[in-house]
């Protein structure tokens, strides 16, 4: 009791009467319910009859749920196909920033060379560019390099990135230095200091930026959008959401899209509830620090 | 830390970066510059721009159509910016001492709630939401009947789509700056609270006068943060309004897409890219500025 007392002085809150507790109860279960009410919706949806999903008043529980809209979607967007280029596409990409990242982190860290101060500020400035200023010639510059059309052309504009880089040299600082120069009296590499020494006292960084750039760019729409015109096959799952919407014009089927988004939300989602820890730490720390 | 570190290992850790940065990132920029002076259509290589000084900038802001519909874009775009920051912000900020408190247990849970929806992919968010808006068989008008509330028309009318897309922004992106909020709280002495409470003061009192005054390099985070995202706002209009009803939701980030790469006039769209890029940093030094002024009266 003492400790919860002690506890509660800290909340802007304290030694207000009881009533406030009662008070921010129902705040908390009313903010709960309007913030998960959407995706229930969704998933609710994604069961229901397509005349349950246009009638009106709207039907809140399907009568007699089924997965016949996920056996659909399956078939009119080639959700496997679609399924398996996201997973490339954000995989690929987060190792690349991860190898990008871990190594310019260090370099920013760890070595004193002319211009540094300046160069990190060059590299960080882009952090706050949004994507669409520069569209419209990476669209052409992609073009060049012929790897539009392709997955290749979806992730090599994305394998470095300054917010990873960032975040790493953050936390690389903080690694001792007698720790990396023990290892190169004993004459390890600078590759390999990075590797053994420095990347497994980040771990809680690493697996905090793996996860953000793996929900980023499997959430990622814009750009995928606009490099893969029309080639289908190589479509992620999100692009082919949008698909379904076309093909779901003028036709009773709001179930099936509801079924497509639950599919797109689920790995982003499920990662999240396992490794909740890291993202929000890592939210933390670049908040405060940045 | 000692001496300058030795060239090749040098080289080694940063040319990865910095070449993908450079080739992707910082030449797609000089280029997007140097095009908004050109006239060039993107079906065609660099090589066929043609120099036309400042037509370019002329017409997007001039009488003709192009210019009104860069116009509409680009308040648009502010209107958005400004709703999305002015809701994001304050409600940040409560949800932020909702988590935070030890009252009441749920705390926690109401931040991995929160959380997981700045985790679902804003397509998902678009679709879901704009079966939640169906004037006739969508939830929302339904709950409106229940209290008595009549039924709003949401992305079918110009007056209310763009606020519409707001709230489902808000909806999505409001956990990422809860989160913020409560690192922000964190970051307050106890003692400060202390003090002011032997002071007298009531919880209010001190939340004006000793929670808001620290949070203020949260806050000014936040809002830099919320305004870059604001900016990028794409998905819901791509995919929903298309721009409509009347031009009511045409943003920035769709209408420079459509004409860059749909219509595919490169000048005309990379000028436009330009100036959203400097509206963005006077919008930026802006923020800063007040953030200063409100630290100078602080002390």
């Amino acid at each position: 009791m003492s400790a919860l007392a002690a506890r509660s002085r800290l909340s802007p809150f304290a030694r207000a009467p009881a009533l406030a507790d009662w008070l921010i109860l129902t705040a908390i279960i009313l903010v709960a319910v309007v913030a998960a009410f959407p995706l229930a919706w969704m998933v609710l949806t994604s069961l229901k009859t397509p005349a349950e999903t246009m009638a009106t008043p709207p039907v809140w529980i399907p009568a007699a749920p089924s997965l016949d809209a996920y056996r659909e979607v399956a078939a009119v967007v080639q959700a496997g196909r679609s399924f398996l280029n996201s997973a490339i596409i954000a995989t690929v990409t987060t190792a690349g920033i991860l190898l990008t990242s871990l190594l310019a982190g260090f370099a920013f860290a760890k070595y004193k060379f002319r211009g540094r101060d300046i160069l990190f500020a060059v590299v960080i400035a882009t952090m706050f560019l949004p994507p669409i200023v520069t569209l419209i010639p990476l669209y052409r510059l992609v073009g060049y390099l012929r790897i539009d059309g392709g997955l290749m052309g979806v992730i090599a504009p994305n394998l470095a990135n300054a917010f990873g880089i960032f975040l790493m040299r953050q936390f690389i600082r903080g690694v001792p230095e007698d720790l990396i120069d023990a290892a190169r009296m004993d004459g390890a590499s600078e590759l390999r200091i990075v590797f053994l020494i420095v990347a497994p006292s980040v771990t809680p960084a690493i697996a905090a930026l793996a996860l953000f750039a793996f929900v980023y760019h499997w959430n990622s729409y814009l750009w995928p959008l606009t490099v893969l015109e029309g080639h289908t096959e190589n479509y992620p799952i999100v692009i082919s959401l949008s698909r379904l919407l076309s093909y779901n014009r003028g036709a009773m089927n709001t179930n099936l899209v509801m079924a497509g988004a639950t599919l797109a939300v689920l790995p982003p989602l499920i990662l999240f509830a396992f490794l909740q820890r890291f993202f929000v730490d890592s939210v933390v720390s670049t908040g405060i620090r940045g | 830390m000692g001496a300058l570190v030795a060239r090749r290992p040098l080289i080694v850790m940063l040319s990865p970066a910095l070449s993908l940065l450079g080739v992707f990132v910082a030449a797609p920029m000089a280029l997007t510059v140097w095009l908004s002076f050109q006239e060039w259509s993107t079906e065609t290589g660099f090589g066929e721009a043609r120099f036309v000084g400042l037509d370019n900038f002329r017409a997007i802001f001039g009488p003709t159509s192009v210019g009104r519909d860069f116009m509409g874009a680009l308040v648009n775009t502010g209107l958005y910016t400004l709703g999305s920051v002015a809701v994001i912000l304050p409600l940040s900020v409560a949800l932020g001492l909702l988590v935070y408190q030890r009252r009441v247990r749920g705390g926690v849970t109401l931040r991995t709630i929160l959380f997981s929806t700045y985790m679902t992919p804003m397509i998902a968010v678009a679709l879901v939401w704009s079966k939640l808006y169906s004037p006739t068989e969508g939830p929302i008008n339904e709950m409106l009947d229940w209290v008595g509330l009549p039924p709003g028309r949401w992305l079918s009318s110009p007056d209310t789509a763009l606020g519409s897309i707001v709230i489902l922004n808000v909806w999505q992106q409001v956990g990422y700056f809860t989160v913020l909020a409560v690192a922000g709280l964190t970051q307050i002495p106890a003692t400060l609270h202390e003090a002011a409470t032997l002071d007298g003061a009531d919880p209010i009192r001190r939340f004006a006068f000793v929670t808001l005054p620290l949070m203020r390099r949260t806050l000014l985070f936040s809002a830099v943060i919320a305004v870059i995202n604001a900016v990028q706002v794409f998905e819901p209009v791509a995919l929903i309004t298309e721009g409509g009803p009347v031009g009511s939701t045409n943003v920035l980030t769709y209408h420079i897409r459509r004409v860059g790469i749909e219509r595919s006039q490169g000048g005309l769209g990379s000028s436009m890219a330009v100036t959203l890029m400097l509206a963005l940093i006077v919008m930026i030094v802006a923020l800063f500025a007040l953030a200063r002024r409100v630290e100078d009266d602080a002390e």
